[in-house]
This record gives structure tokens, sequence and C-alpha cells, in this order.
């Protein structure tokens, strides 16, 4: 009998311990952080993935990196692991100026981490209201970095609290802006369906610098 | 007790023993029926044969009619009408993105063989040697237009066994300019090793195949270094992987001209007008009638019978009222498409459905609509009421009936009738609900739609081919080139035997908008239009993502029969311009999308690769 039990205890070993070791838990550690330009948080595109941050960590076999998405307000948010981390802007990507430096994170828990970035343009004083069927906005562009000219600039409204180049209801684009210089532009609504359907409606600005993927946003604005 | 587990203990001992001794019989150790060794191979002619065809069948890339159209519907060319909306609006990062080192490696096995065997005359050795470089060689021209420059292995075989040092495997990218000029390189040694003479259906490479890739490749590069270096940010890596330098476009451009030239002037093929009479149906012939075909250089031939070889572009594409099974109307090209295609005297292709003041123009039949319109439309789209395998294809969106002083737009199931007897919607469509198996845009596929009786049945599918080089091709390289050199004349001499061919005034000088607009019309359906757009750096203008833009947004065109009694438009037909309601979003083409992402990867195992702009 006592050698019948010896038998079966190998197996039963095997079969107990065979569980949990190969099994991380899931990252609960958190980085949190905004795309900043003089303590400014930078608005850019958040829908599609547009911009992008780069998550490296060394000391493992495979080196590629782990994308962090921007979100429109400038902010992103990545779960991790402890430990410590490089983080970058992605090659070309945003409508600031190209730069690669490595930012340090040290995770231990949560970590708070402000990307600089040097964008072509800002935008300021932004008046975005919506007076009868006619959206208004007033708002100055100003020179940061140099070098490069403005595409367009663009005023948009979109039906949700998502608005950019890509999800809007309504969009004018005006050329042949100077830099310095305080843009003002309406949209007509009349005839905009999501207007007269009397629901919600949101309202930003835009800037796109000649040659660049992305153009620079103002914070979103609720209309109504 | 004791006893019963000396048993146990025994049976276990037993049932070990009959495994072990089980194992040393031979029953494992049979000579694999599916794998071939070299000797086998390359030993026998017949072998080598069926192994070169087998590469032929893996080089098919990109946009092509081998399936339901939908690879038409991603760009400008076609629109979606099979159930519900397609949602694209970005390009993916991947789209048409060939890495096939698999494949360059099979065939330098290949190589490596043929060079050695016996079984072969030298004279088929060095033609079966050149198929099989040409095919390499496409295949690293269709990596680079996705990718820009990669890895060229040369004819290396590599081996792996366990425990190597892997680096010396791991190849750095070329540059963008060095793969071009490989494939230059290459197709000016395949060419001499190559026949001049035609063969089947123009399914295998010969000289002037060798010589069609060279001029690709190298219009490719010389406006890669041309039109890339006049963005406000050129698109380019610190090596040069993406990105060739300006001053070598020029040499570039020389090269796909001399290269063009040669086919034009010596080649068995040319631009083919056998019925002059009827240019539509010439150009239909040109590129959907394989017989005495001397338009296509080089094909993706299929045949029937023959399993597995047949495309159902036909089956899905076809219109319903001309359907033999019950697929049908997945795909139709769209508005966009159609009014580029230019009037034979006026070069505004736009279609005239309002006059001055915004009131409707009335057409007895519509096919009127688009009288006088380049030939090359009639044999690219079929148009509402025009005729297909002699039935004319109705495509009737609804009636507009004049109702106290405003028009009222009435539309029906699909083949109804008025009180008056008079057809409401054809069955055919046009309607712009998810509807499957009804038109959506107005007009339907004509190019590589197959005549063939049962060709667009599940059971048989259609033979039709898929052209990779035709002459008109050669002879628009030659054009651009000449228009990029300088040299006018030449230029407008070329460009005008293809307008000439397809019923258009000629041109009396050439500008690059001019050659992408004869590109587009010419080679619509022939995965031309995407590569234009990304080499000419214009696909980020075209496709700008704005809605309502005039290109980024599809457009369809809807044809109505007027019902007036009593006036003098009672019958006839109008048409209203709308966005395609079976594509949401407008076409947006991103900086990031002119070259395809690194997968990571590639650059996991190959810490050499480095990684596209934007990535």
């Amino acid at each position: 009998m006592k050698k019948l039990f010896n038998m079966l205890l190998l197996p039963a070993i095997v079969a107990v311990s065979s569980c949990g070791l190969d099994n991380y838990d899931a990252p609960e550690s958190k980085i949190l952080g905004r795309v900043v330009y003089n303590g400014e948080p930078v608005g850019v595109r958040g829908t599609g993935e547009a911009v992008q941050l780069q998550l490296y960590q060394d000391g493992y076999e495979l080196g590629s990196p782990i994308p962090v998405y921007v979100a429109q307000d400038g902010s992103f948010e990545a779960l991790v692991f402890d430990g410590e981390y490089k983080l970058v802007t992605r090659d070309n990507n945003g409508p600031w100026v190209n730069d690669r430096d490595t930012t340090v994170v040290n995770v231990k828990g949560t970590a708070n981490v402000d990307i600089e970035v040097t964008p072509f343009y800002t935008l300021s004083n932004v008046q975005l209201s919506l007076s009868g069927n006619t959206a208004n906005a007033s708002f100055q562009v100003n020179e940061v970095a140099g070098g490069r000219d403005i595409e367009y600039v663009m005023i948009l409204v979109g039906k949700t609290s998502f608005v950019d180049d890509v999800s809007y209801t309504a969009r004018v684009d005006i050329n042949e802006v100077a830099a310095g210089s305080t843009v003002t532009g309406s949209i007509d609504l009349a005839n905009n369906a999501d207007f007269q359907s009397g629901k919600a409606l949101y309202a930003r600005v835009g800037l796109r610098p000649v040659g660049k993927d992305q153009a620079i946003y103002s914070q979103v604005v609720k209309l109504r | 007790m004791k006893k019963s587990s000396i048993s146990i203990f025994k049976v276990l001992i037993l049932a070990s023993g009959i495994t072990c001794f089980n194992s040393c019989s031979d029953f494992l150790e049979r000579q694999p029926d599916t794998i071939m060794t070299d000797d086998q191979i390359f030993g026998d002619a017949v072998m080598i044969r069926s192994v070169l065809a087998n590469y032929y069948g893996r080089v098919n890339w990109g946009q092509s009619n081998s399936g339901n159209g939908y690879d038409y519907t991603i760009l400008d060319e076609a629109g979606k009408s099979d159930g519900g909306p397609d949602n694209i609006q970005g390009y993916s990062n991947s789209l048409w993105r060939v890495y096939d080192y698999t494949l360059i490696r099979n065939i330098n096995q290949f190589l490596q063989g043929l060079r050695e065997t016996t079984a072969l005359a030298a004279a088929d050795k060095q033609v079966y040697e050149g198929e099989a470089r040409f095919l390499r060689a496409w295949t690293y021209f269709n990596m680079a237009k996705g990718l820009g420059g990669m890895p060229i292995v040369g004819d290396e075989v590599f081996d792996y066994e366990s425990g190597m040092d892997v680096t010396a495997l791991q190849y750095p990218r070329s540059t963008e300019a060095g793969i071009y000029d490989y494939v230059i390189e290459e197709c000016d040694a395949i060419s001499t090793l190559l026949p001049d003479g035609t063969n089947q259906n123009s399914a295998r490479a010969n000289k002037w195949v060798a010589l069609m890739l060279k001029a690709r490749a190298a219009i490719y590069a010389g406006s890669l270094a041309n039109y890339n270096n006049k963005m406000p940010s050129p698109i380019r890596t610190s090596g040069g992987e993406v990105g060739i330098p300006a001053d070598r476009a020029a040499g570039y451009y020389e090269q796909a001209l001399a290269a063009a030239k040669d086919v034009i002037e010596n080649s068995p093929y040319e631009l083919q007008l056998n019925k002059p009479d009827d240019l539509e149906r010439n150009f239909y012939e040109a590129l959907s009638v394989k017989d005495n075909n001397k338009e296509v250089i080089w094909a993706q031939d299929r045949i029937y019978p023959g399993s597995g070889q047949q495309t159902n572009f036909t089956t899905q594409n076809i219109p319903g009222s001309h359907a033999e099974d019950i697929d049908r109307a997945y795909a139709g090209p769209i508005l966009n498409l159609v009014e580029d295609f230019e009037y034979t005297d006026n070069r505004n292709g736009d279609i005239r459905i309002r006059d001055g003041q915004g009131d409707y123009i009335f057409y007895d039949d519509p096919l009127d609509a688009f009288a006088n319109k380049d030939a090359r439309l009639g044999g690219t789209v079929i148009l509402p009421n025009a005729p297909f395998k002699g039935i004319p294809v109705v495509l009737q969106a609804g009636q507009k009936v004049w109702n106290n002083g405003a028009w009222q737009t009435i539309t029906s199931g699909g083949d109804e009738e008025d009180d008056a007897g008079r057809l409401i919607t054809a069955a055919n469509g046009p309607n712009r609900s998810s509807e499957p198996y009804v038109n959506k845009t107005g007009f339907f596929f004509r190019k590589f739609l197959d005549e063939a009786p049962l060709a667009s049945t599940r059971g048989r599918n259609s033979d039709m081919w898929f052209p990779r080089f035709r002459f008109a091709e050669a002879v628009l390289i030659a054009a651009e080139a000449a228009m990029e050199l300088g040299q006018q004349s030449a230029a407008v001499g070329y460009i005008n035997q293809v307008r000439d061919r397809a019923g258009i005034q000629p041109l009396t000088s050439v500008t690059l908008d001019d050659i992408i607009q004869e590109r587009r019309v010419e080679f619509a359906f022939e995965n031309h239009r995407y590569w234009d757009l990304k080499r000419f750096r214009r696909a980020h203008i075209v496709w700008n993502g704005v809605v309502n833009s005039p290109t980024a947004q599809q457009y369809a065109l809807f044809p109505y029969l007027v019902v007036a009694p009593g006036t003098e438009n009672d019958g006839k037909y109008v048409f209203d311009r709308l966005v395609f309601s079976n594509s949401l979003h407008p076409r947006f083409f991103e900086l990031r999308n002119y070259y395809n992402f690194i997968d990571l990867g590639w650059q996991n195992a190959n810490p050499k690769i480095v990684l596209n702009p934007f990535q």
C-alpha cells in the first residue's frame, strides 16, 4: 500500500506544482503623462492612433517598442510592470520639431512624466462660440520653432467630444495665414444635419505646419 | 493486499516494455512522398519546369482582378456595392506590403540546382536561369515600391544550423537607390538570356518583359528622386534606405526612356488597333481578350478547365440582369473615375447633368450623356444602358416626377413599375440601401469582365488574365521620361499615340498632370493608380481626407426616368450626382503611408534592419 502511495506521489507533485510558476499577474503600475510645451499640454488628433510615443525597456532579448497613444488633450497613459523604461516620440510624428531624445521613466506604482516638445506653432486666445446658425472662431497663431510655413488652419465642429481633421461634421480650412496674426472665421451650419438635430456640438481649431503629418489643435470646447 | 500492489507494478513494467520494443520497428522510417530531394528535381527536365511554374504562381501582389473587386474600392476607382458600407478611411501601414525572402531563397536554391543539372540542354538552362532571375528581380521591385531599400542577398542560399552565429545571416537594408539599381542591372543581364519571341498568352517572361521591368523600375526611381525632394520635407532615412538623391533623377529617366524605346521600336508588340471603327470594343479587346492579343507583354494567365486557376471577378461583379448564378454587383466603378475620362474635344470630363441655370439636362437615352467621351471609358466601364454581350444593362435609380412645380424623386424595390407600366427602379439598381447584389454607384466594371458563356457561374468562373505589362505602358513611360528630360516634342509624340487610339484630341505639350491623368484612365484597375500617386508624391494631396473633396470622397451618378406627362421632357432621363452612400468617409492618405512600416518582428530577428520614417 505504501509503495502504491509512493508511486502516486510523483504525478501528484507534478500536477500541483505545474500551476502558477510561469504565469505573471497583469501589469498594474501606471505611467501617466502629458505632452507639453511650456507646461501647457499640446492638443493633437486623438483618433486613429495618429500620435504615438514609444516605450522601450532594455535588458530583454527583443527590443521592439510598446506604442503609447496620445489622447487629444495631449495626455497619455500606459499600464506596465515596475521597472526602468525609456520614452521617446515617434519618428516624424506629431506637430512638433522631430526630436528623438530619450526620457527615462522609473516606474514604481505610478510615475508621472511630462514629455517636452517644441511645436512649430501654438494657438492662443482661442474663442469658440455658437450664435444662431453660425459657429465662430477666433484665435492667435504664434510661431515657436520657426522654419516651417503654415499649410492651413482649420475650424472644426463635431458631434462628439472627439474632434479632429478626420472626425468632424463641419470644417473650414483657411489658407495663407501669417504667423503672429489673429485668425477669425466662421462656419455656416444652417444646412448641417447634426446642427439641425439639436444635439450636442463640440469645436476646436487646428493648424497644420507644411510637411508635417499632424496638426496642432486647441482643446475641445463644448458649443452646446 | 500486498499481492495486488505487486501485480499493479508488474502491469506497469509490462506496459512500458511493450512500448519500448514496439519503437524498434521500421514503421516510421519511410521515404516521404511529398518532399523531393535535389537529385529528384534537378535530374528531370519536367520537374525543373514545374518548380519554375510554381514561382510564377507566387508573384501576384497588389491590386488585381483575382477576387470580388474590393481591391479596387480601396482607392478612387470603384465602390463597394455588396451589403453594408466599407468604412475605409485611412490606409493600413502594411497595405500591399511584400516581404518574401522565402521566395527569394527558393529561387536561389533553384538557380544553384539549375546551374549544376545535366538534365537540360544549355539553351533551355539559359532561358530558365533568365526566368528565375526575372521573377527574383520582380520580387525585389515589389518589395521596393512598398518598403524602400531592403536587404539584397544576391545568389546566396542561407542555411541555419542550431547554435551557429546568426550575425553572418543578417544583412542590412540596401539604399532605396541601391535596390532599384539592382533590379535595373539584373534586367539588363536577364534580357540577354531570354528569347525575344512571344509565348502563349504572354504568361512567361521574355526579353521584352525584362526590359519593361527595367523601364518601370527606372521611371519609379526617377520620379522618386525627383518628386520626393520637391516635398516641403522630403521623406528619407539617414542611411538612404528611403529617399533617393535628387541628382540621380536624370540618369534614371534616361534609362527608362532607352528601355521603353527599345520595346516600342523593336518588340513584336504594338498598340493594338484591330477595330479602328469601334475604339471602345478595340480597347476592351486589347485588355480583356487573349486570342491574337498584340498589346499585352506579360500577364498572370488563368486557364479553364483546371482546378483553382480561375478568377471569380466576373461572377461577383456581373450586372444582375446578366448574371448566370446568384452572385452579382459586389462592386462598381465610381463617378470620380468616369469623369476623369475626357471628352473627345474637351479635357474637362465632367458629365453634363445641369445647364447654366442649374436645371436638369434631359437625355433621350441615358447613354447619350456619355456621348463623345474617350473611347476607353466604354471599354473600362459599363455605362447606363450600354450593351454587355449585346444586351443593354439597365441602370435606373427611380423616377423624377414633375409635381406642382417641383421634382419629386420616386424609388422602389428592384424592377417595379408604376401604374402606367413604367419602370421605377431597375433590378440592377442603383440604390442607396445596404441591400446586397444591387449596384450602388451607377456603373459596372467592363474591363476584365469575361464575356464567355458561364464565366459568371461559381462552378466555372472565368479564365480572364491579369495583364502586368503592356505596350501602352512602354509608350507612356517613354512620354513621361521624355517630358522630365525636357524633350517636349518626343513626349507629345508618345502621349498622342495613346490618345489617338482613345479617339481624343492630341496634346501640344505635356505636363506631369497630363501624365497622371493619362495613366489614370488608361490603366484603371491595372494596379497602377496607388503606386503612381505615391511616386509622384501626390497621394496625400488627392486623398486628403476632407469630406466632400472632389477627389477624396467617392461619388455615384444616378439616372432617373422623367415622368412629366404633357411636357416635352416626359420619358427622358436626368442624372443626380450623389455622394456614394456605401463609403462613408473620404479617403485619407497620410505621410506615413508613403512607405509601409517595417514589421518589428523582422527587426527583432535582424537588428540591422532600420525602421522606416514615421514609424
